[in-house]
């Protein structure tokens, strides 16, 4: 008995060093071409109808409880005429050393062993601690359980769970399909290949500004781009080690009159 | 009682009991039966989804798209990734379109009006059909008086509505949609011999200049566009192109410009034109008719221009020898242009702006599409197939049957055309719309159609991409609700007519006939003969795939030549008028289509309704974009409801502060203010297409939208505008960092 809370202690020591994801086979990553995104909003909508994402209505929306997974934020500088228009697509930064992880008392949210910022609805007891600790405001709470019209139901996807009251939840980098193209690499005894895991938000996006891929793999795409110079990550000052690279956009500073 | 009798008489007990229930249950719903899942229906493999490729109709772009099917049941809708127009990309509206298919105020049966102005009453399809048949039984055969209304259809549901039509012998089929440029094809054929859209090469392109055009979030085909946009700055190969946006109200695309060039509204053509004599009195035209461009164009000196277009002469000569030098560059002109009363003009301006730079014809320029090729179907005849038109037919009597499908006049019409005064005059309306929008209310019956999921169909996407692409659309799902194919109504309702109309449409179903007219597509057509050795082969890959297309070679050169003889006579003379007077309507207005829901179509789906419009994060609701300046001037603030006026009507709605616009100008997008079309969108803000006067393109008989002037004033009305956004401000945060683009280049490109 002893041996094995021994064991489980020392399993459990290896999981809470900085970095342990490292070790596993996948390390799942966004890269986002801020230069290349216009802000359309097609990945809005494509995360709403992958991930059953309940639609709340206008007065809602008015006390901010919209369930939205994926958001874009328009940042506007200047005045007219000289106006400087920015957009960046803000999800789940999936962070390796994630506050949200720290402040769960019940172990909801987690780090799984890709590297994923993983929620487990069935344990979430709606203490709102994680949205309070997090630093992207990208965690949503239900707080109702709310109903889709007959039959605008049919169309939920049967891969993933329709979240109920108390229950706070979050973008997962679509797990679903990670999980089945795990479960058919497994099938193929083979790795998963680069480009084969496509989140609905990146499947959808028409400019091509969002790529996923692991960043384990120094070939992926991903890891390529992650060495490009306009990389940076959002409020990197905090330390929280985010899975959502940025690439930097190409913009002239000063009034665009100015410019060549 | 023996042991065995009592056995006895329980078996037979028990087995009456479980006959009785067993007949009493088959017996209940006579002819029921319940299949088990040992028998699964064919393809259906529970928890295994399927894929079926089909095309998306929530625009005209004709994207190809792919819907998942799991136990019959459509899930998502993506991207066709085979498909050279969506390349695998789907826009908001193509994905919220499953909330098309399983909209709970779908119209869920024929129904028909029990008086006039009286409700529906819910009917079979065998009385809706005869209802159908027997008025158009009673048309005159010689002057039938039977009208049709369509939008723009482009595939084989348009030569057969064109083959229905034929045979009652009625010429007057119209087509008719809000956003169908019209404008661009009249100016192409007018100025650059092309009787089609042709594909403008964003992708290829180093210089991109907007008029006016929104391809980021509806002009013509945003998703090709759009993936066109992420490659011209990013994805392609050498330089970084740079995009220009020239119109009065920042748009998405003028968003993400590197330059915002706020020109006057309603001057943007000559602003062109401008930019055209500068480059071709600089000497960068390479044509032999220089000179005779040079007269043509001498009327538009930059600065002369500059005092029209209210951009200064220096910005006019830089911005034009940029567009000159850079190779290639390309530049285009949207819906803001050809919204303006002299919309044509506009566009011809664009195209003349495009010749004189060298970019027809080119890769990254102006690429000719192949001509329309589909027997039987036919363009609008741009002089009489005008929603005017009918609407004028209607009012003197002499539609005495209106078929409507999928369109709705009623709503995107201005109100002061009165669409609604004239189809009341019409003894008989039927509408095949599979929701009850306005235009649907108003009819006498209703014979709802599937929506695209459930349909068969195709498409022939126009603008393609330099090669000619046909999408195949074929039924997903089966019927969620008791509804027919638009196809198979017109098939049964020729065959309900009997005689000659019955002969001419002789197919039983549209699946028979589309199927019929591809056989014979595959006859004529050498490319696709040879890509399948018989025709059974040859539909089923184009089942799979999801249409057919060729590949991608270098486009098919075609000589696209526009001549100053040509051109010169539809430039435009003048900035384009306005309605009203400048002291007593002292702002422009200018009205674009709604990025979730386009011409109002997409106002019904919750989806689009709850995400937040991308330049100002407003959900459920309209707004009147204003910019900060001038609302104080006017004594509001975000949020307030103001009343606005123009000479033709009045709008109430609640204020946005848009720092992108210019402060004589105020902005409006379509799509909501809604009396009919469902729960979601029902009563929702107010539709600014009641302001807009009864003016249409006098050359295309496109509506001109942007053609009146307003007054804003305060409003006691309650209304709220509820926006998704906080700051949009960064307070120091930098969160969207950025680099200049003198840095960019510096920065090592082969890390990428």
């Amino acid at each position: 008995m002893e041996g094995i809370l021994k064991r489980i202690a020392e399993k459990f020591r290896d999981y809470r060093v900085p970095g342990y994801y490292k070790k596993f086979d996948y390390r799942w990553t966004m890269v986002v071409d801020l230069d290349m995104c216009n802000g359309c909003g097609a990945c809005v909508v494509a995360c709403r109808a992958e991930n059953n994402s309940a639609t709340v209505g206008k007065e809602e929306c008015r006390k901010g409880r919209a369930l939205n997974w994926i958001r874009i934020e328009r940042y506007v500088e200047g005045e007219y005429p000289d106006i400087k228009v920015k957009f960046i697509p803000i999800m789940c930064q999936n962070c390796s050393s994630a506050p949200c992880e720290i402040g769960c008392p019940v172990y909801a949210t987690y780090h799984n062993q890709d590297g994923l910022n993983v929620q487990v609805y069935n344990r979430c007891v709606g203490t709102f601690t994680c949205a309070t600790y997090c630093p992207y405001d990208v965690r949503r709470f239900n707080w109702f359980t709310y109903k889709w019209d007959k039959p605008l139901d049919e169309q939920l996807n049967p891969d993933l769970t329709v979240r109920e009251m108390g229950v706070m939840e979050k973008c997962t980098f679509c797990i679903q399909r990670i999980r089945v193209a795990k479960d058919r690499a497994k099938d193929e005894k083979r790795e998963i290949k680069d480009g084969e895991v496509k989140p609905a938000c990146v499947q959808t996006c028409p400019t091509g500004a969002l790529v996923f891929g692991d960043l384990n793999d120094p070939e992926s795409s991903v890891s390529r781009m992650a060495r490009n110079p306009r990389r940076y990550r959002l409020l990197e000052e905090l330390n929280t080690d985010p899975s959502v690279i940025y690439l930097k956009r190409v913009m002239a500073e000063g009034p665009s009159e100015r410019e060549g | 009682m023996k042991r065995r009798d009592f056995l006895k008489y329980l078996g037979i007990g028990a087995g009456g009991l479980g006959a009785g229930f067993v007949l009493g249950k088959a017996s209940n719903p006579p002819g029921a039966k319940l299949i088990p899942y040992l028998i699964p229906p064919e393809d259906v493999i529970p928890g295994v989804a399927n894929w079926y490729a089909g095309v998306c109709t929530q625009c005209n772009a004709g994207c190809g798209t792919i819907v998942r099917v799991m136990e019959g049941r459509a899930k998502k809708i993506e991207g066709n990734p085979l498909h050279p127009v969506s390349r695998g990309k789907l826009c908001a509206r193509g994905q919220a379109s499953l909330q098309a298919l399983y909209n709970p105020d779908r119209i869920k049966g024929p129904m028909r009006r029990i008086s006039k102005g009286g409700d529906f009453t819910g009917i079979s399809w065998e009385e809706g059909l005869e209802i159908l048949s027997g008025n158009l039984a009673k048309l005159d055969k010689d002057a039938p008086g039977l009208y049709m209304l369509t939008p723009p259809l482009r595939g084989h549901l348009n030569s057969l509505v064109n083959g229905f039509m034929a045979a009652f012998g009625s010429p007057d089929y119209f087509q008719y949609e809000l956003f169908q440029h019209r404008n661009l094809i009249a100016a192409n054929r007018l100025s650059a011999s092309l009787s089609e859209i042709p594909y403008y090469d964003i992708e290829n392109t180093k210089f991109l200049l907007s008029f006016g055009a929104d391809f980021s979030s509806t002009w013509l085909s945003p998703v090709n566009m759009s993936y066109g946009y992420g490659r011209m700055r990013q994805g392609g190969q050498g330089k970084r192109g740079r995009l220009v946006s020239v119109e009065p109200r920042m748009s998405l695309t003028g968003a993400n410009a590197d330059e915002w060039v706020p020109a006057r509204p309603g001057t943007e053509g000559i602003l062109a034109l401008s930019m055209a004599y500068e480059i071709v009195s600089q000497g960068y035209y390479r044509g032999a008719d220089g000179g005779a461009w040079k007269s043509v164009l001498a009327r538009y000196r930059p600065a002369e221009a500059a005092k029209i277009t209210d951009v200064g002469e220096e910005r006019i000569k830089r911005i034009a020898r940029e567009f000159a030098e850079t190779r290639p560059s390309l530049a285009i002109g949207g819906e803001c242009v050809a919204s303006y009363e002299n919309g044509v003009s506009g566009l011809v301006a664009v195209n003349v702006l495009n010749h004189v730079a060298g970019n027809m014809g080119i890769k990254g320029g102006v690429v000719p599409n192949s001509e329309g090729f589909v027997e039987g179907a036919r363009r609008p005849d741009l002089k009489t197939d005008r929603i005017s038109t009918l609407l004028k037919s209607a009012s003197e009597g002499r539609v005495k049957a209106l078929i409507v499908y999928n369109t709705n006049p009623l709503f995107t019409a201005p109100k002061a055309l009165d669409a609604g005064g004239s189809l009341s005059k019409i003894p008989f309306i039927v509408s095949l719309s599979s929701f009850m929008d306005s235009t649907t209310a108003a009819a006498d019956l209703i014979l709802p159609s599937h929506t695209s999921l459930e349909d068969w169909g195709d498409d022939f996407a126009e603008p393609a991409v330099g090669t000619p692409v046909y999408t195949m659309n074929q039924p997903a799902v089966s019927p969620v609700f008791d509804t027919k194919g638009a196809g198979d109504i017109l098939l049964a309702a020729a065959r309900g007519a009997g005689g000659r109309v019955a002969d001419r449409l002789k197919w039983n179903t549209f699946e028979a006939y589309l199927r019929e007219s591809w056989q014979g597509l595959y006859k004529r057509n050498r490319a696709m003969a040879s890509s399948a050795p018989t025709f059974d082969e040859f539909w089923s890959r184009t089942l799979q795939n999801g249409g057919w297309w060729q590949e991608a070679e270098e486009p098919r050169k075609r000589a696209v030549y526009v001549s100053a003889s040509g051109a010169g006579p539809h430039l435009p003379q003048s900035p384009s008028r306005f309605e009203g007077d400048e002291k007593e309507y002292p702002f422009y207005l200018v009205l674009y289509p709604h990025a979730g829901h386009f011409d109002g179509r997409g106002a019904n789906l919750p989806w689009l309704q709850e995400t937040p419009d991308p330049m100002t994060s407003v959900v459920w609701g309209g707004w009147i974009e204003i910019n900060p300046k001038t609302a104080g001037g006017l004594g509001v603030k975000e949020g307030d409801m103001v009343t606005v006026d123009s000479p033709s009507g009045r709008v109430q709605l609640p204020v946005y502060l848009y720092p992108g616009i210019r402060p004589d100008t105020v902005a409006m997008p379509i799509g909501q203010g809604h009396t009919e079309y469902g729960r979601y969108a029902k009563g929702r803000g107010s539709n600014p297409l009641d302001m807009v006067p009864a003016k249409e393109d006098g050359i295309s008989g496109e509506i001109a939208l942007n053609s009146t002037r307003v007054k804003i004033t305060t409003s006691d009305m309650s209304g709220e505008m509820v926006k998704m956004e906080g700051s949009t401000k960064e307070l120091g945060r930098e969160i969207v960092q950025t680099v200049s683009p003198e840095e960019f280049e510096k920065m090592p490109k082969d890390a990428v």
